[in-house]
């Protein structure tokens, strides 16, 4: 049952905190007691163990790099990809919702690509850019752009005909109902497809770095697999994780700053 | 016939389109032989690779087009089949019972930044490279997306109707069944296709990495042995198949789900 009222003595913020620790630690105390104590010790190296590892990856090399020069490179990868998509998805999603013609001529296109997942890419890329960094540019371009532009599309189509209609009446020129309603109108959309990029960029570079790759987080946790060292691999998915978590509240914090006369209700 | 034209200006705008990039392509790779057929095989030569594997072909990668997708199909619905029957109960639970929720969420938020494309390397150290590996691969795939919704969806749940299925003396169970639930079936059915979605990408990513059957197996195979024409038939399967699962999802969505909106 839903309730909005708390019977206990402690207040509902106090009761997070105090149940986070709880389950937080019985996680952690299950883990460490499986790994130490039972069969289950030779895949699963004990929670502090992999704690401690990852404190220690960022001075000691996994490879030829430290955790923080892995990070820079799967960053850098998401950051160049992610900037170019932004730029084409904004623009094409723009002119799409915009211009009837426009859309005419490139949604049937486009519609043909969308459904196909970035990851299917990779071995298309390998063939046409070789192994280097323009491959993996090539597949997370791929991963961010299709949301960019599906959600700036729906924005632009979504755009309230009576302001254009009332702009127009008072007479604006085309491209001032351009730039000062279609796209200002398009930009919470917009944020919410970047929102989604991030994420859908972030997962592209770490599944782009595992086919093939000689640094950065995903070779990381595939070289482990190789070598049959769970540690590295669950050290590995705890950088993933963590930059994962800031990079979508960075975007949605980005967008409270940004848009903060398009307050939402938070889910 | 002007009328006709008139009317349907924007779709035959489309189809124009379309058959013009056709031919473009068709021109630079088999009349002018600008771009190797090593790097970008014509339309022509796809349609005839993709009518080989439809009709029984198993070369390069060892099985027909059917084998291929049946082998994906059945992995990627095995994972997703566990992870929705695992992701809603648990979303619906944490939004019902505050105690369960305040238990259960910080678990939760620390799996959920993952991609799951992380897992991929635990899962196949951990259960090897047959179907087992990739069940749980998909599996996370499918079951953040699950829960979310479901999650969401429940939370939206009216104070409201709760408290006029008190007044009339419902009991918790008839609250939560005849009221939370069917109010957040539209979301909760969003989810299971957003599910879908990641769990068909997640099952070609865990294909590429590790398989001996499959489509994400058959292109990468197609890679090795330089088979473009292969490689483009398998990603252009990849994306129907995705497509029609999403229809079917949406097909039942529209049927089941009363006052679902639609879009």
């Amino acid at each position: 049952m839903i309730d909005t009222t708390s019977k206990s003595r402690f207040s509902i913020k106090q009761l997070t905190v105090i149940y986070t620790i709880i389950s937080l630690l019985s996680l952690l105390v299950v883990w460490e007691l499986a790994a130490r104590f039972t069969s289950a010790s030779m895949f699963l190296p004990p929670a502090s163990q992999v704690l401690m590892a990852f404190c220690r990856s960022f001075v000691e090399p996994i490879g030829k790099h430290t955790m923080l020069v892995h990070l820079g490179y799967s960053l850098y990868r998401v950051a160049v990809a992610f900037a170019i998509s932004t730029v084409t998805g904004i623009a094409l999603g723009v002119g799409m919702g915009y211009s009837r013609l426009l859309e005419a001529i490139l949604k049937p296109l486009f519609e043909f690509i969308r459904p196909i997942p970035p990851l299917a890419w990779i071995p298309l890329s390998i063939l046409w850019f070789g192994l280097g960094d323009t491959g993996k540019f090539f597949i997370i371009f791929l991963g961010c752009f299709c949301f960019i532009t599906v959600n700036t599309y729906d924005g632009a189509k979504n755009v309230d005909p009576e302001l254009m209609g009332a702009a127009r009446m008072l007479g604006a020129s085309e491209r001032q109902v351009f730039f000062e309603i279609v796209l200002p109108s398009s930009v919470p959309y917009i944020f919410a497809g970047l929102q989604i990029a991030v994420t859908a960029g972030w997962s592209a570079v770490v599944g782009a770095e595992m086919v093939q790759s000689n640094e950065g987080v995903g070779w990381m946790i595939v070289r482990g697999m190789s070598t049959g060292n769970t540690q590295q691999i669950m050290v590995g998915m705890v950088a993933i994780g963590i930059v994962g978590f800031i990079l979508a509240n960075l975007t949605s914090a980005l967008e409270r700053r940004l848009c903060a006369w398009n307050e939402q209700k938070g889910v | 016939m002007k009328q006709f034209l008139q009317k349907h200006k924007y779709k035959l705008i489309s189809v124009c389109s379309f058959l013009f990039v056709l031919l473009v392509w068709e021109l630079v790779t088999d009349v002018f032989h600008a771009i190797s057929p090593l790097m970008l095989p014509s339309p022509a030569k796809i349609l005839e690779t993709f009518i080989y594997k439809l009709s029984g072909g198993t070369n390069p990668d060892g099985a027909t087009l059917f084998e291929n997708i049946w082998a994906s199909l059945k992995i990627a619905l095995g994972g997703y089949v566990v992870g929705v029957l695992i992701g809603v109960p648990l979303g619906v639970g944490m939004a019902w019972s505050r105690r369960f929720e305040l238990f259960a969420k910080p678990l939760f938020n620390i799996i959920r930044p993952l991609p799951a494309l992380a897992w991929i390397p635990l899962m196949i150290l951990w259960l090897g490279i047959g179907y087992r590996s990739k069940i749980g691969i998909i599996f996370f795939a499918a079951f953040i997306s699950a829960t979310v919704n479901s999650y969401t969806g429940i939370r939206r749940t009216s104070q409201v109707h709760l408290w006029v299925g008190k007044t009339f003396g419902a009991a918790n169970r008839q609250l939560l069944f005849k009221v939370a639930i069917p109010t957040a079936l539209p979301m909760i059915f969003t989810g299971l296709r957003l599910a879908l979605g990641s769990a068909w990408v997640a099952l070609v990513a865990a294909e590429l990495l590790a398989a001996t059957r499959g489509l994400g197996f058959m292109i990468q195979m197609a890679r090795m042995l330089g088979r473009p024409d292969v490689i483009i038939v398998g990603m252009l399967t990849i994306g129907f198949i995705g497509l029609l699962l999403n229809t079917v999802l949406e097909k039942l969505q529209n049927k089941f789900v009363k006052g679902a909106k639609k879009g």
